[in-house]
């Protein structure tokens, strides 16, 4: 466990000075502002409108952010070797998984706080301030974006293909927010192959509904079990694709 | 007492492409043993296994067949690699972190305790010439900083067995003088020193014995009373017991 912080140190380190967080944050400012143009549009609705177009983008940079880094957090070390020296010292390779896993983590974070403190700080403008549900927003993109963090890691290591991981992790990410059509449908379903399929991707993919802040957004405040609950989910979540992770490091050789 | 001990190693490659497995034999039947505080080094031509042998010691490799124990332990042992010093043929290091960065990164890994980490970091690095260029980033070191850099990561654990591949590879002249006067410095200290080359006066100078390799064969071990004083001896030997494995035929002068 000792080796966990320094590989998760020299990641986040990596990861910031390769200024992997820069082009997601000068998106991010490009969007804000056209969320700004946007909101010029409907006078009424402007708070409202810079709200969810801000969000929006910021999850949108954080995922895509983080299914970038993930995918090629391993590849690229096996690639450039640099994993015979981190290796051949006494780390257990769960513990390097874990440490390059969280780093990416982090710095994803960091980007993700960088955008969100300017886009509260441009809805104060808009006399928009409400912090409580603000903050709960993020815990739900912060839980998506580890979910999908893992699923992408799992996935690079399995397809050992930076390009297939990435495909895979789009294709999980559209899965996930069909979840309950899915299991609707598989429930209706009259062919058993169908049923079986449905339910298997259903439970495969990350239910993406329990990060869904949409969904409390206009009712008073979120509910503290809800929030608990995506937290929980997103945790369990990360842990099982982390340890198929492991299982399948394990058996690799370089 | 034995550093390092093959029993009838054998390492077969594996590869699958489109439904076709193809075989290929890195070692075969490897029966090797050396003696701690013993200097000994690997000779053998491209693809003879050399690098296969180190790789199995270190655990980033595993044997198909056989044993393989590295300081009385069978590899790979984690609390075994924190007594082992590892260099590859190459420096592959994080060039974005600094020499002193990159080391205190090894050093954590390597169990160092906190307190003694900067001491070790600084005095290693000025052992290997780098204290000039603590703070400068690997990505602006020169190709022989780099293999410095490299060294003290091996090093800077103070460890029992050093295992060096390749290390005077594409190396100036007086950089291969540092080298062999580093291997012959260990070995006064009573580590046990392993390492791969080409460069069979390189290795006549500082062996105490030799294995030769070819075709992942081990065909012959010399001790140093058999070629030390005799002109050309090992090399004769060298020459008699390799064959070429891949698939290049002799120069011819007609």
């Amino acid at each position: 466990m000792q080796t966990i912080s320094p590989v998760f140190a020299y990641t986040f380190k990596e990861l910031v000075r390769r200024k992997a967080w820069l082009s997601s944050a000068v998106f991010g400012l490009v969007l804000l502002g056209g969320a700004l143009i946007v909101s010029a549009l409907g006078q009424d609705e402007r708070a409202r409108l810079m709200l969810d177009l801000g969000l929006a983008a910021i999850e949108a940079i954080s995922l895509i952010g983080v299914v970038f880094l993930t995918v090629s957090l391993i590849l690229q070390e096996v690639e450039s070797r640099v994993i015979f020296l981190i290796l051949s010292h006494p780390v257990r390779r769960a513990d390097y998984l874990l440490g390059r896993y969280l780093g990416t983590l982090a710095a994803v974070t960091l980007s993700m706080a960088g955008m969100a403190l300017l886009h509260a700080a441009l809805l104060s403008l808009y006399g928009w301030w409400e912090p409580g549900r603000y903050l709960a927003a993020l815990v739900c993109m912060a839980g998506k974006t580890a979910v999908m963090g893992a699923l992408s890691l799992l996935l690079s290591l399995a397809l050992t293909s930076e390009a297939a991981a990435m495909a895979f992790a789009l294709f999980f990410w559209v899965l996930g927010h069909f979840s309950s059509e899915m299991r609707f449908l598989a429930d209706r379903s009259g062919s058993a192959f169908l049923k079986t399929t449905l339910i298997a991707f259903s439970h495969a993919a990350p239910d993406f509904a329990h990060f869904n802040y949409r969904d409390f957004w206009h009712a008073p405040a979120p509910a503290a079990g809800w929030l608990a609950w995506a937290v929980v989910y997103a945790l369990a979540y990360t842990t099982a694709c982390l340890a198929l992770a492991v299982q399948l490091f394990e058996q690799k050789e370089f | 007492m034995s550093a390092i001990q093959f029993q009838r190693v054998s390492k077969i490659y594996r590869r699958s492409h489109l439904g076709r497995t193809t075989e290929t034999a890195g070692l075969i039947e490897l029966d090797l043993d050396i003696s701690r505080g013993e200097v000994f080094g690997l000779l053998g031509l491209n693809g003879s296994g050399k690098t296969t042998a180190i790789k199995l010691l270190m655990g980033l490799h595993l044997p198909t067949k056989g044993e393989v124990e590295t300081l009385g332990r069978r590899a790979p042992n984690i609390e075994v690699l924190a007594r082992i010093g590892y260099t590859p043929e190459a420096a592959y290091l994080n060039k974005t972190l600094t020499g002193r960065e990159s080391l205190r990164l090894f050093a954590a890994l390597s169990g160092i305790p906190r307190a003694e980490r900067e001491k070790r970091v600084s005095d290693i690095l000025r052992k290997v010439g780098l204290d000039k260029a603590l703070d400068v980033r690997l990505a602006d070191y020169s190709k022989g900083m780099l293999q410095r850099t490299s060294l003290a990561q091996a090093l800077v654990h103070d460890p029992e067995l050093i295992i060096l591949d390749e290390p005077v590879t594409g190396l100036d002249p007086l950089a291969i003088k540092e080298v062999r006067a580093l291997i012959l410095w260990l070995k006064s200290k009573g580590k046990t020193v392993l390492f791969s080359s080409h460069d069979i006066s390189e290795v006549e100078r500082v062996c105490d014995r030799i294995g030769i390799l070819s075709g992942g064969r081990l065909v012959k071990v010399m001790r140093q009373d058999e070629w030390r004083g005799k002109a050309d001896a090992l090399e004769t030997a060298f020459a008699a017991a390799v064959a070429r494995t891949d698939g290049v035929g002799p120069i011819r002068m007609e």
